[in-house]
This record gives C-alpha cells, sequence and structure tokens, in this order.
C-alpha cells in the first residue's frame, strides 16, 4: 500500500508516495534517488546505509520510512558543496582510506557524528565510533589515520 | 621507457586514487544504483534442500499472481553437457558448473542453489510470489563434510565424476573428483632418519569472501534483442561469455558494462543469476534488476572459500637443514568439483629448499555451496598448517624460527616444487629486513594473560593472463586510456601513473576507464594477482604504438624524418640544430582530420612475478575466556616495484586483517540439515575497526626480469601467512596449538585446558 510522506532530507522538504513497506534506506534510494547511501546487510549489521537522524548516526535499513517525517535526516549527498569536499572526505583521499568505496558513505557520516560531538578523539575512540562500519578492503588503518588527521588539522596545538 | 626508480616521475609515487573523489562523496555508481525505465524487479527461488532430486517444478501460480512478469527454470535455459568449458582462470570454468550455480537442474547440491527466477513490478510482489512456485522434490542423504564424502558407501553427488589423476581410471564414480602427487626424493626414509620431526594436522572451517556489495546485476534487451547487462563482476569478458553460453545468445549480441564494484576477492569471477536476469529481461521485455540479500549471499547465493583438511609432517637433520615434508591435502569444493589442489600443495612448499617431497592433494564435493576463489585460493588454509609444522619443528630443534627460515629458505634458482628454477626472489632480503626490524628486536611488553610472537611465511604463485588496453589521443593531445580489466584494487591510479611516465605527463593529464566487452580487446578478470602487472605490460607498448603513431605526423609538421625527432614530456623536437618543436596539443590541433590516433596494446604471456611474504604478531592470549587479541602485526612483502606505495599498503592491510578475520573469528557453521545456522553478519562476525591493530608494511622491492618496471603481484599473498603468525603466536604464548580455524575463544580455551 502507498501513503504520501513528508521528511525533511538534507534540509530540503520532500514529499514522496512510499510503500508502507519501505525502509528508510528504500526510501531513500529508491522513492529519493539518494544513491550515495548503500546496502550491504538490510539487518543492521554492516554499517553501509549509515545516515544522520538529528545528527546521531543510524542504519537506514533499520528504520521504517514512516518514522521519517520530522527528523532532520542527513546522507552523504549532503556532505560536499560544489568542488569542495567536506574535510573528512578530503582526509581520506588523501591518505588512502577508500578502496571499492562501498563502505565509504557511511563511514564518513559516522565520522561526521564522532567530530561533531568530539572534535579531538582518541585513537580507541575513533574506532569505536566507525566499529558498526564494516570495511572488506582497507583493514581500517588508513580511515583511521584520516579521521585522526581531520581531528588534528580542526584543533591545531591542543 | 625509464626503468631505474630514481628516475621514475610518477610511477612509485604515494598519489591519492584517481577516482577517490566519487567514492567519497557518495557518486560511485554502482549497478543496485541504476534506476531504468520501466524497470522490473527479480528474485531467485533457492533450495530448501542440501541434496535432492527436483521432480516437478510448477511456476503456474506464481505466473498468475498480479505484478508478476516472468518466470524461469532450467527449462528455460539450454542444457550445456558436461564439459563445456570457457577459458579463464584458476578454477577453470566449465560451464555445466556456471549453469548450476545460477539455476539447478535435475537436482540440487547444496541449500540455497537457485531453482528459479520471477521477475515482478516490484520486489515485493517479485518475493511473495516465489512462496507460489511449487517445487517437488525428492530428498536424498546429504553429504556434509570431507570425511563423509570420502567414505566408501557415501552417497554421491555426481554420477559423472570419476576422480581423475588416478590410474587405471576408476570404475565407480566417486565424490573425490582429482587427485594431485607431487613428489621427488625419498620422503617416508628422510622422515624416518631425520634428527627432529614435527606434524600439523589442522581443520579449517569455510570462510566468505564478505565483499560489502552483495552481487546484482541490472539487464537490458533492446528492441533487436541485443542485451546489455551492468554487472559488479570481476571480468566482463568472462561474464559475457558464460552469459552467452548459458542462453545460446551470439556474443555479438550481448555486452557487459561493468560498474563500479564493492569488493569481490575472488567472489565475483562466475557469474550468479546475471544469465537468469537477462531470460528474465527476454521475456518480460523490461529491464530487470536482480539483488541478492545478505543472506541470499552467504546462504548458498555466492560460493564462500573452501573448507580443509590438512596432515603435515616435516623433518630436519641436526643442523636445522629441512630434510623432508609430506603432506595430505582434501579440500572441500562444496556442491560442485572445485580448484585442483595441485596449485596450493606447490605454494605450501616453496619456500623451503628441501631434497624430499611427497604432496597429495585432494578435491572433495559436499552438499555445500559452490566454494569459489577467495584471494590466493586456499593459501592460508595451506599455509595454518605448514607454518605451524616449521614453527613446531623450530621449537623440537631449539632453533630459532627466523634462523631456521634463512637456513632453509628458497633462493633465487633454488628448485620449484614442480621441478623447475625460481625466477629471481627476494625471500632473503626479506629475512634480512625481519631480523632488524624492532618488529622482531624489540622485547615484547609484559601484559595480564601471556603473549607471544609468531612468525609465518607466505607464497602465492599468482598468474599473468591476458590484458588489454588502448590509448586514443584526445583533440587537446591527452591520452585517453580504456583498459580491459576492471578496477578491483586501484588500477585505474597505477594505469593511469604508468601511462603519465611512459607519456611524460603529469597524471592530471590522463584520462582513464575500464571500458565493456565491447568497447576494448579481451582481457581476463581481475584475479590471480595479475592486473598491475599484465595491463602495465599492455600499455606500455598501447603508449609506444601510439607515440609511434604521433611521431610520424610531428615529423611530417617538422618537416624531418620520425627518427630525427625526439619526445619528451608533450613535446616533439627536430634534433638538428635550432630544430623546431610542435607540443601533444598543437599536433593534435593541427591534424585533428587526419584520423584517430589509436595504440593498441595487449600483453599474454608476461612471465611471472611470483608473491612472498613474511609477517610477525605480537598476541596476547586471554586464559580466561580464550580470546586472542591481536597486538602489532608488521607484513614484509617483496613488491618487485611498487607503483603505488599508498596502494600497495592498502591491498597488503586489508589483505592481512581478512586473514585474522578467518584465523579468528570467521567460519561458517552449518547444521546436519546442510544449512547455515549462521547466514547474517552479526552471527558471521567480520573484523571491525576495533579488531585489529594497525597492519605496518615494510616493502621490499626486488624486480622481475622481463616484466615492465619490475612488478610482481600484490594482493594475494598477504592473506596467507596470517592464521599461522596467529597461531605460532598462540604456541609461543601458551604452549598451546589451536588446529581448528577459526581459531574461537572456545576453541583457545578448549586447547588450554587440554
Amino acid at each position: 500500500m502507498k501513503t504520501p510522506l513528508t521528511c525533511t532530507v538534507n534540509a530540503e522538504e520532500r514529499t514522496v508516495l512510499a510503500d508502507t513497506r519501505d525502509t528508510l534506506l528504500e526510501l531513500l534510494r529508491e522513492r529519493l534517488g539518494l544513491t550515495g547511501t548503500k546496502e550491504g546487510c538490510s539487518n543492521g549489521n554492516c554499517g553501509t546505509c549509515t545516515v544522520l537522524i538529528d545528527g546521531e548516526p543510524v542504519n537506514a535499513c533499520l528504520l521504517l520510512a514512516l518514522e521519517a517525517p520530522g527528523r532532520a535526516i542527513t546522507t552523504i549527498e549532503a556532505l560536499s558543496g560544489g568542488e569542495r569536499l567536506h574535510p573528512i572526505q578530503q582526509a581520506l583521499v588523501d591518505h588512502g582510506g577508500t578502496q571499492c568505496g562501498f563502505c565509504t558513505p557511511g563511514i564518513v557520516l559516522s565520522a561526521k557524528a564522532l567530530l561533531d560531538a568530539n572534535p579531538r578523539p582518541t585513537e580507541a575512540e575513533i574506532r569505536h565510533a566507525i566499529a558498526g562500519n564494516l570495511c572488506r578492503c582497507t583493514g581500517y588503518g588508513k580511515i583511521v589515520e584520516a579521521i585522526a588527521a581531520v581531528a588534528a588539522a580542526a584543533a591545531p596545538g591542543r | 621507457m625509464a626503468q631505474h626508480p630514481a628516475e621514475l616521475k610518477v610511477v612509485g609515487k604515494r598519489l591519492p586514487r584517481v577516482d577517490a573523489r566519487e567514492r567519497v562523496t557518495g557518486e560511485a555508481v554502482y549497478p543496485a544504483d541504476l534506476d531504468l525505465p520501466g524497470m522490473v524487479h527479480a528474485k531467485l527461488l533457492r533450495s530448501a534442500h542440501a541434496h535432492a532430486r527436483i521432480l516437478r517444478i510448477d511456476t503456474s501460480r506464481a505466473e498468475a499472481l498480479k505484478g508478476v512478469l516472468a518466470v524461469v527454470t532450467a527449462a528455460d535455459f539450454p542444457e550445456l553437457p558436461v564439459g563445456t568449458t570457457i577459458p579463464m582462470g584458476e578454477l577453470g570454468y566449465d560451464m555445466w558448473m556456471v549453469a548450476q550455480i545460477n539455476l539447478a537442474r535435475h537436482k540440487v547440491h547444496w541449500v540455497g542453489q537457485p531453482v528459479a527466477g520471477i521477475a515482478a513490478i516490484d520486489a515485493h510482489v517479485a518475493q511473495a510470489a516465489l512462496a507460489l512456485i511449487e517445487v517437488d522434490y525428492e530428498p536424498l542423504t546429504p553429504v556434509l563434510d570431507i570425511a563423509a564424502a570420502m567414505a566408501p558407501d557415501a552417497p554421491i553427488l555426481h554420477e559423472h565424476v570419476f576422480t581423475k589423476g588416478v590410474e587405471p581410471r576408476p570404475r565407480a564414480p566417486s565424490n573425490v573428483c582429482s587427485r594431485v602427487v607431487i613428489a621427488r626424493g625419498d620422503t617416508a626414509r628422510a622422515l624416518g632418519e631425520a634428527a627432529a620431526t614435527a606434524q600439523a594436522s589442522v581443520k579449517v572451517d569455510t570462510a566468505h569472501q564478505g565483499y560489502l556489495e552483495p552481487q546484482v546485476v541490472v539487464a537490458q534487451v533492446d528492441a533487436n534483442g541485443f542485451a546489455t547487462v551492468w554487472a559488479s563482476t570481476q571480468g566482463q569478458f568472462t561474464a559475457e561469455l558464460m552469459i552467452a553460453r548459458m542462453l545460446g545468445l551470439p556474443q555479438s549480441k550481448l555486452k557487459v558494462v561493468p560498474l563500479e564494484i564493492g569488493g569481490g576477492f575472488g567472489g565475483k569471477i562466475s557469474i550468479h543469476g546475471e544469465a537468469v536476469a537477462v531470460r528474465l529481461a527476454q521475456k518480460c521485455r523490461r529491464p530487470v534488476k536482480l539483488v541478492f540479500t545478505r543472506e541470499e549471499v552467504l546462504q548458498g547465493g555466492s560460493g564462500p572459500a573452501a573448507a580443509a583438511l590438512i596432515d603435515i609432517a616435516v623433518g630436519a637433520d641436526r643442523d636445522g637443514r629441512l630434510v623432508a615434508i609430506d603432506g595430505t591435502y582434501r579440500l572441500d569444493a562444496g556442491g560442485l568439483p572445485g580448484l585442483s589442489p595441485s596449485l596450493v600443495m606447490q605454494a605450501s612448499a616453496a619456500l623451503y629448499q628441501c631434497p624430499n617431497l611427497n604432496l597429495q592433494g585432494f578435491d572433495v564435493v559436499t552438499n555445500k555451496p559452490r566454494t569459489e576463489a577467495y584471494r590466493g585460493p586456499v593459501g592460508i588454509q595451506a599455509y595454518f598448517a605448514m607454518e605451524q609444522a616449521m614453527d613446531a619443528l623450530c621449537q623440537q630443534l631449539g632453533m630459532d624460527p627466523l634462523e631456521f627460515r634463512k637456513r632453509n629458505a628458497s633462493v633465487t634458482g633454488s628448485t620449484m616444487p614442480i621441478g623447475t628454477p625460481f625466477p629471481a626472489i627476494g625471500l632473503t632480503t626479506i629475512l634480512e629486513r625481519v631480523g632488524e626490524h624492532p618488529c622482531w628486536t624489540d622485547p615484547l611488553p609484559e601484559g595480564r594473560y601471556p603473549r607471544g610472537r609468531g612468525l609465518a611465511l607466505g607464497y602465492w604463485r599468482g598468474t599473468s593472463m591476458t590484458s588489454a588496453a588502448h590509448i586514443t589521443i584526445a583533440g587537446d593531445g591527452r591520452p585517453m586510456v580504456t583498459m580491459g580489466p576492471v578496477d578491483l584494487s586501484g588500477t585505474r591510479t597505477t594505469m593511469a601513473q604508468v601511462v603519465a611516465e611512459e607519456f611524460g605527463l603529469p597524471i592530471e593529464d590522463i584520462h582513464i576507464e575500464t571500458g565493456d566487452s565491447k568497447s576494448v580487446g579481451y582481457s581476463d578478470g581481475a584475479a590471480g594477482s595479475r592486473v598491475a602487472r599484465t595491463t602495465t605490460a599492455a600499455l606500455v607498448e598501447a603508449c609506444a604504438d601510439a607515440l609511434g603513431q604521433l611521431r610520424k605526423r610531428a615529423a611530417e609538421k617538422l618537416q624531418c624524418a620520425p627518427h630525427e625527432v625526439d619526445y619528451a614530456e608533450g613535446r616533439f623536437l627536430a634534433r638538428q640544430a635550432g630544430g623546431a618543436a610542435i607540443s601533444l596539443s598543437e599536433l593534435m590541433q593541427a591534424t585533428l582530420t587526419d584520423g584517430a590516433i589509436v595504440g593498441r596494446g595487449v600483453s599474454t604471456k608476461l612471465p611471472l612475478g611470483v608473491e612472498i611474504g613474511a609477517h610477525v604478531c605480537d598476541v596476547e592470549v586471554d586464559t580466561d575466556t580464550g580470546l586472542v587479541t591481536v597486538l602489532r602485526y608488521t607484513a614484509f612483502q617483496d613488491v618487485g616495484l611498487a607503483l603505488n606505495p599508498a596502494a600497495v599498503e592498502g591491498q597488503i592491510e586489508g589483505s592481512v586483517v581478512q586473514g585474522l578475520g578467518w584465523a579468528l573469528m570467521e567460519g561458517f557453521d552449518y547444521g546436519p540439515d546442510g544449512r547455515l545456522r549462521n547466514a547474517s553478519l552479526l552471527d558471521y562476525r567480520m573484523p571491525t575497526a576495533l579488531d585489529v591493530p594497525k597492519i605496518d608494511c615494510v616493502i621490499v622491492e626486488t624486480p622481475v626480469p622481463g616484466v615492465p618496471y619490475g612488478v610482481r603481484g600484490v594482493g594475494e599473498v598477504p592473506i596467507v601467512p596470517p592464521a599461522a603468525a596467529v597461531a605460532n603466536a598462540i604456541a609461543r604464548a601458551t604452549g598451546v596449538r589451536v588446529w581448528h580455524m577459526p581459531m574461537t575463544p572456545e576453541r583457545v580455551l578448549r586447547a588450554l585446558r587440554g
């Protein structure tokens, strides 16, 4: 059954016709065409569908689309403006923190949530923040390095 | 061509990936991201039985459901006889088997094997329609492990399989598909006379490649019957051949477009439903998208890696010289015949000079998902046994494990297990570097629980096969590269570096992409650590070809003979005193109407670039829970020449972490009915950022003669040593060896409690 639904995605109000069985992930990818959010397991285990809801990282596959109204949803598409990458994105480029790229949007958003709340995290805190995002290519080292570099650049001398 | 590393300007530099931006912004397009006008969605009905005869399939109720557009079963495809093959691959693709992976015919051989496909207006309807397909099965007794499959009275999976490698040819079919023997000298006698001996008998559970992107395909058939397939594949040409053979479609009626691939690691060489999607698209005349769920990927939808039972016995003389290796390798291929054990038998014994060898291997079928390649297929399993046996031998001898390796290491020219001499290898250099490195010389800090340091070597042969590429020159003089191999490991970046180097241009001037199966010459899949090496060779040839054509045009413009023109850094220069010059850009603008410049290159018989690594690992073993924590990990590897050190480290670090995952946590748990009990990424645990330390890499460069830039394979060998390195560290920490992989806390605890 389809139902109209209005939600705020990347600071834009969007109204779509959604299937009541749709997850938030399906709403984003299939109804709104925001395909930067990936689907790796549909079970909340891999983190590839991580988006921010009111600033908190959430697996979009675990929410129903019907739960979206009234919340501010941020997807990877909102992070970079034009030519300029978000510092986390730029650091992942510079440090070799992306390989196949399938986990990368989720990692970027988990890292953003971390740095927004804790601008100068320890390595352990960085690892903890991305522990919900599986990456099968990098072994995590270069991702952790990249996030640490963003923190170091943002808070010099501390 | 510049060959000396000191002269290189772009090759060998630590440059960011040329395709990194679209990855970090989410703009990179994977097949699941495609949405075509009128597109419909497919689902596969999968077998709930591990072993059964299919008596009848009735799809009429499913077809009658509103929203269902097409249903297919094996009856919709030509029946391919056993032995129909296509070229490619370490696993040797038999099309009868590929057909079984896509849709079962007559029998099912594992839980999750597809038996029918449905296309419907949306995925919800397709899912609902699956339940309406009626399949009558005659259940047969499943054979679920190697020992059961090899038992004399075992139920037979395939009546047409007679053990290969046995003389005279057996009269009865068998679950042992092939037997391989590699022997020299008198191993039994040498072991009997050895001053010290050690044994390792290991069991390795099945693990999965674990790529984060499940299999996806989108298929579209146009009004003239031409099919376009957008796939997540390691090889668009292999996929095209497979789809064409399965459908009985001429290859000129089909192209496969490889989009971004969210990891493959060997699991996306074969097709898994692509042919079904095309048949559905032909039937319903709409574009069809088929996306596997994670549960499907794990529960029989795409092949995991082989389980194994391996026994190794080794012996040495009083001086610590290895005298004999005896090995028995039993590999569980799953529901269809698998890899010949030969390669891995050779690989596991390759790094030691040893006069007596007796290796015997068996490829065995069981009623579990047909296994597929996983990064250096079966290397980690074999080295888990071999390097534990060597380490135990060192303990018997009272000898330092590094010293033992130095004393027995293969060197350039030593005899490989197959009897031919080793080409240039840098094992001696690697071992020297280990001995000087803090990871080996630093004392192990005390911890709450016992700690140990393990050393293990690894070898992988890799392959070369075929890569093709061509380079056209844009109107502004810049090279536009189209290559055959898909990019699994940063290939676009390293290959752009090669072209930039050959043209003497900055990397920003190079445009590079992977072609579809109709836009570039046949290339084998991205597998076997072959792509960077073989594609480098193809591109060096293509660059020379393009520059040769440009030189002729330049000579005409500069009014001299082609041999009187020099080329450097984007400019042709007439050699005579005060000679005129013309840039690539000026030349192309001046000759736009003279036809295309197309430089072509292909590499088919490149010398192998064998891979060798040595890993050092520190662990702490929680003796209360059995939990093993990896504290420090250093991987040494000879890469010939690192085209891009950041990319090389990325391959090594990722590969090691996959190895650590299998070593400590990843294992398939099958129930007595052959159903996988941990078919989710919660229950099948892969390492998270919290489970592994930073992996340190030490790169050694011993160039391969006869290969442009001397490049070796990189990506496979780093997964080979980790399980053995961890096991040896556990043994050094606790005095106990864990013979069953993964070495879960439960298994470690059992071993500790004897």
